[in-house]
């Protein structure tokens, strides 16, 4: 039965920097978006190393716009390892197939680089796995005389097995534009190299027989999409907000923020300085952001720890910077390529002393952008740290994003800054009370006027104080704007779904789309639940939250982290108890495994479910071990 | 000097008689200088930004007129970066302690000095942690004859020879004790287009009794008019002669500008934020 294919999850492995996984999947991304097809490329299978370690990129394509990357199970496994010694009695560089093969579900496709040998598929074959071996870098060595083009004979031999762009349309106006400049000869030799992995193809399935059930079609919509990552789409996104600072040091998966600023932000007339440390970044965004401009740092989870120091300075000064964190496994040095949400503690947190903050973290590529807005504007109005919350997966997977997206803007206010003639001949205090908390500020520079701005506590003029009304009224007014925060700007969670007398999944972050997808699955099985999802994650907005909970089943938190740190902020605000799924081996949540685990919470009182741990199940000390709340 | 312009910068500051420094702290005189240089310079207060370190050199911050800034110990020249990254037209110097800028914050001075923003560090130097009650700072023991070091009593760092390597453009050294004098170096200082750097030596009255300001004025010497500062050779030369001769170099040691890129400052306002054209960015995800 031959049919277009709504859904095809695509695997491509290989070894780390050599094979060239990431230049693979990158124009499968690409190709697949200009078809008017979506990619979601999420999953990113990396080390921390730069060279030799197995690296896979899964690669979600559908027809119309996915929920989620969905589970890990694929229709085609691309596996570009070769043996650098064909004679070595240990073959060792069979990774994609070692590892990933029993995820590759009955029937589905195998193409591997055969060039040092073909290697044993009988129990593949037995499931009905259609294998295609082939010589990509043989043929690109002996044949064109490029080793370079071996991806491309393999890009080739899969659009094939796919059925897709059957005449190259596609994938020559890719290599036109990459290469066009660097000759025609470019673009030929690499069309040639896709041409003959087409017929290696062609070959085998003549030879074998075998008749493919799927076929890629694009489907151009008019719509145009770009192939984008978050930490891409964030950075759009604080260019748009008006950033025109960023400050960042080298660390995994925040580095791309800095790469991308470092390209595009000069450009719109900002500098960017990657630090000598992370305490001089944060530092001389703080002084940027004093001088007046919408400055920004980003860093992970290490380097957040190192600037935890300078959250208080913001927050006591009332400097307005923008924090992001794409996480990462931790503790310590963790897991630096692999995803994590474990850093709410550190960033609601880190600071000794009370200081008003605000926490966002979007939920999607796309929110990547639109939050990044709303940080932007919520930091200046507020003056005080505004946390931007990411994880490995959102910062650096890629996915299908349609442009629309950044039509949406709404225009820059720059928030309680008083100029020259409100001010002059008037005694100016930097840390006026104010009913809403917020002090309007002046920049160093206004003509007449200057103001004292301190980390020590301070009076109103910004004079050294330690009268204690006069600290008081400054706590109390620095804290005041997060009651202002709460009242004016803060959002809902997404609901989805009847959360009265229903049990309810919560979530928060990155994780939407997995949880979403996990719902759809449980309503399938006739659980009746609902969904809770969180990008204004603190202060939490209670009078908008608890409502939700009033008359709510058991509520199962769901998250990326060992203790259940958003499970633990649920529980301290709303008073209510939680049940748990957590997830921490550093391999992002997946659909299924999420419903099968709500599930089994469901069936517990206090149950913390532990996914990928040696001791899935466990009821808190405390439980009562009964069923429902 | 005249009087009527001085006044000026104790607006908008702490009042003398409050102002929280030891009887015969070094830092009076170092705030004297101050607002003279600040005088003979014609900056107005608007646009000047003082960054205080942590201690009792810090508060020097809002003791005179002027924007002022104030974060973490070891800080200051982090934050005046990004403040002159920001705004070129800003006026912007550093007001730290030795325990502040070669403690906490050498990482700071060492990347400051090769960064080479247009501004200043004046450190008061006087080799204690004063506002902690006397602990050693890095630099502390200048002049003094230790035959034996430990772990716990390394030798001192010394600001001029640490400020050389680490490529800074303009190096000097005053003594408060000399208000004239440190008055001419903090203009030079503000004169000279990169980061430029004083280390005044203002004596602790309370914590050090060893360096007091009778102590410098036997050991403190002016640099001879015939060095040449944009002379780095000259420069180390003159640090070790001064060494072995068991004597303290004032005025300009190393004067050196480095050719800078013009910077502007950057977009602040709605207008100057107002349509953002994004089409090249996406143009390269396509």
């Amino acid at each position: 039965m031959s049919g277009r294919a709504k859904r095809v999850k695509i695997l491509v492995g290989g070894v780390q920097l050599r094979d060239g996984v990431s230049t693979v999947t990158e124009i499968l991304g690409r190709i697949f978006t200009r078809a008017g097809l979506f990619a979601v490329a999420m999953e990113r299978g990396y080390a921390s190393t730069i060279y030799g370690a197995h690296q896979y990129d899964p690669i979600l394509v559908t027809d119309s716009p996915p929920l989620s990357y969905g589970d890990p199970v694929y229709d085609v496994l691309v596996a570009l390892e070769y043996d650098s010694n064909p004679d070595a009695a240990e073959q060792p560089n069979r990774d994609t197939v070692l590892r990933h093969s029993p995820f590759l579900r009955d029937e589905g496709i195998l193409l591997y680089d055969s060039s040092t040998g073909e290697i044993p598929t009988d129990s593949l074959r037995a499931r009905g796995v259609k294998v295609f071996p082939v010589p990509a870098r043989k043929i690109a060595l002996t044949e064109l005389k490029r080793e370079i083009v071996k991806n491309v004979v393999m890009t080739g031999a899969l659009f094939r097995a796919l059925d897709f762009d059957g005449d190259f349309t596609h994938l020559r106006q890719l290599l036109e534009e990459r290469f066009g400049r660097k000759g025609r000869d470019v673009v030929d030799l690499n069309l040639r190299a896709a041409q003959r992995g087409r017929e290696v193809v062609e070959q085998v399935l003549a030879e074998q027989g075998y008749t493919l059930e799927v076929r890629l079609e694009p489907r151009p919509s008019g719509r145009r999409a770009v192939y984008i990552s978050g930490n891409d789409c964030l950075g759009i996104g604080a260019i748009q907000g008006g950033v025109r600072f960023y400050a960042g040091y080298p660390i995994t998966p925040a580095s791309g923020i800095l790469e991308f600023m470092e390209r595009w932000l000069p450009r719109y007339g900002g500098r960017v300085l990657q630090g000598q440390n992370e305490r001089e970044s944060i530092r001389a965004a703080i002084g940027a952001s004093l001088a007046g401009v919408r400055a920004m740092v980003g860093s992970s989870g290490p380097g957040i720890s190192l600037k935890v120091e300078e959250f208080g300075v913001i927050g006591a000064t009332e400097t307005p910077v923008i924090i992001v964190d794409a996480q990462r496994a931790g503790p310590s040095t963790g897991m630096p390529t692999r995803p994590e949400q474990g850093d709410l503690n550190l960033v609601i947190g880190g600071a000794h002393g009370d200081i008003p903050r605000i926490v966002l973290a979007p939920s999607t590529v796309e929110e990547c952008y639109t939050l990044m807005l709303e940080a932007c504007e919520l930091a200046d109005k507020y003056q005080c740290p505004v946390f931007f919350l990411t994880d490995l997966n959102l910062s650096e997977g890629r996915k299908t994003v349609l442009e629309d997206l950044f039509a949406q803007r709404p225009p820059i206010r720059r928030h309680g800054i008083l100029r020259e003639e409100e001010v002059r001949g008037r005694p100016y205090r930097r840390y006026e009370v104010t009913p809403s908390g917020i002090s309007p500020r002046i920049l160093p520079g206004t003509p007449g006027v200057v103001f004292k701005s301190s980390g020590v506590e301070h009076d109103e003029f910004g004079f050294v104080t330690i009268d204690p009304r006069k600290r008081a009224a400054q706590m109390d007014k620095r804290m005041q704007k997060l009651e202002t925060y709460l009242r004016e700007d803060a959002k809902p969670p997404y609901v989805f779904g009847e959360t009265r007398g229903n049990p309810v999944m919560v979530g928060w972050g990155n994780t939407r789309p997995v949880l979403q997808e996990a719902r759809e699955i449980l309503l399938q099985r006739g659980i009746r639940v609902a969904l809770v999802h969180f990008t204004h994650v603190y202060p939490l907005p209670k009078h908008l939250v608890e409502p939700l909970f009033a008359d709510a089943g058991p509520v199962v938190v769901v998250e990326q982290n060992y203790s259940g740190q958003f499970a633990d902020l649920l529980q301290r605000e709303l008073l209510i108890r939680t049940r748990r799924v957590l997830k921490y081996n550093g391999v992002p949540l997946y659909p299924t495994e999420v419903a099968d685990a709500v599930q089994r919470a469901l069936h517990q009182e206090g149950a913390v479910v532990r996914i990928g741990s040696s001791a899935p199940v466990k009821v808190e000390v405390g439980g009562d071990g009964s069923d429902g709340r | 000097m005249d009087l009527m312009a001085v006044k000026v910068w104790e607006e908008n500051a702490v009042p003398k008689h409050r102002i929280q420094w030891c009887p015969g702290c070094g830092d009076f005189g170092v705030l004297a200088a101050l607002k003279q240089a600040l005088v003979e310079l014609e900056i107005t207060p608007h646009e000047l930004v003082l960054v205080g370190g942590i201690g009792c050199s810090g508060n020097i911050r809002n003791y005179l007129n002027g924007n002022a800034f104030h974060g973490t110990h070891g800080g200051p020249l982090a934050y005046g970066l990004g403040i002159k990254m920001a705004n070129p037209h800003l006026q912007v110097i550093c007001l730290a302690g030795d325990g502040d800028t070669f403690a906490i914050g050498v990482e700071n001075f060492v990347h400051i000095c090769r960064r080479d923003p247009d501004m200043v560090l004046l450190v008061m130097n006087n080799g204690v942690y004063g506002l902690t009650k006397g602990q050693d700072s890095p630099t502390a023991g200048l002049g003094q004859a230790v035959e034996v070091w430990s772990e716990e009593h390394p030798p001192m760092v010394d600001p001029v020879l640490l400020a050389l390597a680490s490529g800074a453009t303009f190096v000097a050294q005053s003594f408060s004790g000399d208000v004239k004098h440190t008055a001419r170096m903090i203009v030079e200082a503000f004169q000279h287009p990169g980061f430029a750097f004083i280390n005044d030596f203002s004596p602790c009255v309370t914590y050090n009794k060893f360096n007091t300001y009778e102590w410098f004025r036997e050991h403190v010497e002016f640099v001879p008019p015939d060095h040449d500062p944009s002379d780095k050779d000259a420069a180390w030369r003159l640090v070790q002669d001064f060494a072995r001769r068991g004597k303290v170099p004032l005025g300009v040691i190393y004067r050196n500008p480095r050719p800078r890129t013009e910077t502007r400052r950057l977009p602040i306002w709605e207008t100057e934020l107002a349509d953002v054209d994004v089409e090249p960015i996406l143009a390269t995800f396509r």
